[in-house]
């Protein structure tokens, strides 16, 4: 739909530690066609979350899209957008994308 | 107790009444608890028909469907029904039994992944390997399946959790960290939804089968009335707006009516009220509704946008969203009403002038529409009619006037041949005292006819109409228009094999056969009499009826046929 530049964006994903949880994501990039540049997977603080940190080739549209259908997961907990640019990494201001 | 009675105290407890299913090895333990159960387990004749039936259990009764089914080739012939009920957000629950925790990824007998291969169209879905969690999921699933949008969740359960012992827990409350659907709309984008309503001349209702799911026919009657203007209601919202209302257009898309498909076109308001802006409805992206902003109702945040920017979007559940608007447009409407005479004009111009039609077989062979039109008028609007996909399915949505919601199931993202009689089996189950007809086709019966030993078994006389053309009918259609006439594979030859009637007998059905229009009136009065067995009439109707209107794949709605190379007459019309 968009035809801005292609840029990256990164975002870190809280998901349930659980068996699964990664193929769900990694499934749902596939079947709708999402370009994933990277994944990174590690624990977080409380046992039961993983933090996924995702990038990914989409803009616009395209992005609000992936980040929507990320947040239908149930496995999904919250979906935050880091900013990354010239500046030092920064996490944006906007509220958790909710359900 | 074991883990398997903890799933059917599970089951109880969320109140199931009736589920649909086939044992096996894996899932047997389950099947001894069940022997003593107050939930009714109806016997199917294969898995697929378990999905189906708990799929048309679910939409005539609103309430989840429920299937159950063993492990490996049990388990996958679910699949399709899973994937069915994800396309139409059909609210289903379905358990399957697996392999013991400790073959787990050993290819055992009867193995497969179910969860991994039903992550891609289920909601969610569950293994259970510890046989404490098991209430706990079944709560999970009832909850994430009938709430926010309605679809399907599958647990699957490891034997030997089953089997084990355990304590029934059954969770007080739920909280899921990662599933809280939003069904109250922002007050904000009500107040934005009613100006941009009332700013508009030539609005649209975009009516899709979330209004059905959400019990929201009610308030949107009162909404249309409110504003006045033209209705359209998509494949899966038919009932969601009566037929007979002056203000309806029919059903818009590749095989909707010249009126909706124009009002569309046209409008410069898409009123859009759960619906997704399916390929079937809009055609070529790019020229559908060009003229256009768009109102954007759904309880599903990701459904907005999708397919079509949303100028104005609303997420939540659209009956209340639907009731926030109704004081919301009164009151932006006392500052500014818009004249919508001139659309209105224009629009029931068109309904005059194109409406749906076809000709009667000059060679005195009976004709596929006037059989679905008649049962349709015979039988009246409190019958619920169920359809398989091709001809037969278009033709049953355009020939029979419905009414009231949840009177017409059929299967339209997934477009499943073989839905029809198991779907009109749960749904004969969900409303026994409701006639229950499937409109199926002679392909489409073939698949899943099974059933009807399930029905005549178990008291659920549903009534089949077989529009018997003696072709996979939709695909020899586009055989004709698109491939030269070339019937590559979609003979069927069924007026020769099977025997239907004789089939619908040893399956314990009354059998019935139609072939001249002047029998057609008392077949159909025959069949409705028959009401303490399963009835399947075989309807042999001429072959080469086509669905007309017609808006060919992949072209745009601006260019609907309504015959064989015939448009329109554009030009004698005020637009």
């Amino acid at each position: 739909m968009t035809t801005a530049p292609r840029r990256q964006h990164t975002l870190e994903v809280l998901v349930e530690n659980a068996p699964g949880v990664l193929a769900r994501v990694a499934g749902l990039f596939s079947r709708r066609a999402f370009n994933i540049d990277s994944l990174n997977v590690g624990p977080t603080e409380n046992s039961a979350i993983s933090k996924m940190v995702i990038v990914v080739g989409v803009e616009g549209h395209s992005l609000e899209q992936v980040i929507a259908q990320l947040d239908k997961l149930v496995s999904v907990i919250s979906i935050k957008e880091i900013l990354t640019g010239n500046k030092p990494e920064a996490i944006s201001t906007q509220p958790d994308y909710q359900n | 107790m074991t883990g398997a009675t903890s799933l059917v105290k599970s089951l109880e407890a969320a109140g199931v009444e009736v589920m649909f299913g086939l044992p096996g090895g894996a899932i047997l333990p389950a099947y001894d608890p069940i022997y003593d159960s107050t939930i009714r387990h109806i016997l199917v004749r294969h898995e697929q028909g378990a999905g189906h039936a708990a799929t048309g259990y679910a939409q005539v009764s609103g309430r989840a469907g429920v299937c159950i089914a063993t492990s490996g080739p049990g388990a996958t012939n679910l699949v399709t029904p899973l994937m069915d009920a994800a396309m139409d957000s059909v609210p289903l629950v379905a358990i399957t039994g697996q392999v013991p925790s400790a073959a787990i990824g050993t290819d055992a007998f009867q193995e497969a992944d179910i969860r991994g291969i039903t992550m891609p169209f289920t909601k969610h879905n569950y293994l259970v390997t510890d046989p404490d969690q098991i209430p706990g999921a079944i709560a999970e699933a009832f909850h994430i399946a009938t709430t926010g949008r309605p679809g399907p969740v599958l647990v699957d359960i490891a034997k030997d959790a089953l089997q084990k012992m355990t304590t029934f827990n059954w969770p007080t409350s739920i909280n899921l960290a990662g599933y809280k659907p939003k069904t109250t709309p922002d007050s904000q984008a009500i107040t934005d939804a009613a100006a941009l309503i009332a700013q508009s001349s030539k609005p649209v209702f975009y009516v899709g089968g979330g209004v059905i799911k959400a019990n929201a026919h009610a308030e949107l009657r009162q909404l249309v009335e409110l504003l006045g203007a033209p209705v359209v209601t998509t494949l899966m919202a038919r009932g969601a707006f009566p037929d007979s209302h002056p203000l309806h257009m029919g059903m818009p898309g590749m095989h909707g009516t010249v009126a909706a498909v124009t009002a569309l076109q046209k409008a410069d308001l898409l009123i859009t009220l759960g619906a997704r802006f399916d390929d079937r409805v809009t055609g070529k992206l790019s020229t559908f509704a060009p003229n256009a902003k768009i109102l954007h109702a759904d309880i599903d945040p990701a459904e907005i946008g999708k397919n079509r920017h949303a100028d104005v979007a609303v997420v939540g559940d659209v009956r209340e969203t639907i009731a926030a608007l109704i004081p919301a447009l009164k009151a932006a409407l006392a500052k500014n009403k818009p004249d919508l005479t001139a659309w209105l004009r224009q629009m029931n111009s068109l309904k005059s002038t194109y409406p749906l039609g076809f000709d009667v077989p000059e060679d005195g062979s009976l004709s596929p529409q006037l059989v679905i039109q008649r049962i349709g008028q015979i039988s009246g609007t409190d019958t619920i009619f169920t359809s398989g996909v091709g001809q037969h399915q278009m033709w049953a949505s355009q020939f029979i006037s419905y009414e009231h919601p949840r009177t017409w199931l059929n299967s339209g993202g997934a477009g499943t041949m073989g839905y029809g009689v198991p779907a009109a089996m749960g749904a004969k189950v969900a409303a026994p005292n409701s006639t229950v007809w499937a409109i199926d086709g002679d392909g489409c019966f073939q698949m899943t006819n099974q059933e009807l030993v399930t029905c005549a078994l178990n008291n659920i006389p549903i009534k089949v109409a077989i529009i018997n053309n003696e072709s996979l009918g939709m695909v020899r259609q586009w055989q004709t228009l698109f491939y030269d006439s070339r019937y590559s594979n979609t003979s069927l030859e069924s007026k020769r094999v099977p025997n239907f009637p004789m089939l619908a007998e040893s399956m314990g059905c009354v059998g019935l056969a139609c072939e001249r229009p002047e029998d057609l009136d008392k077949t159909i009065e025959k069949a409705m009499s028959i009401n303490d067995q399963p009835v399947v009439v075989d309807f042999r109707v001429h072959r080469d009826a086509m669905v007309w209107p017609m808006v060919a794949a992949g072209t745009s709605n601006d260019e609907i046929m309504i015959a064989r190379a015939t448009a329109p007459d554009w030009d004698s019309q005020e637009l």
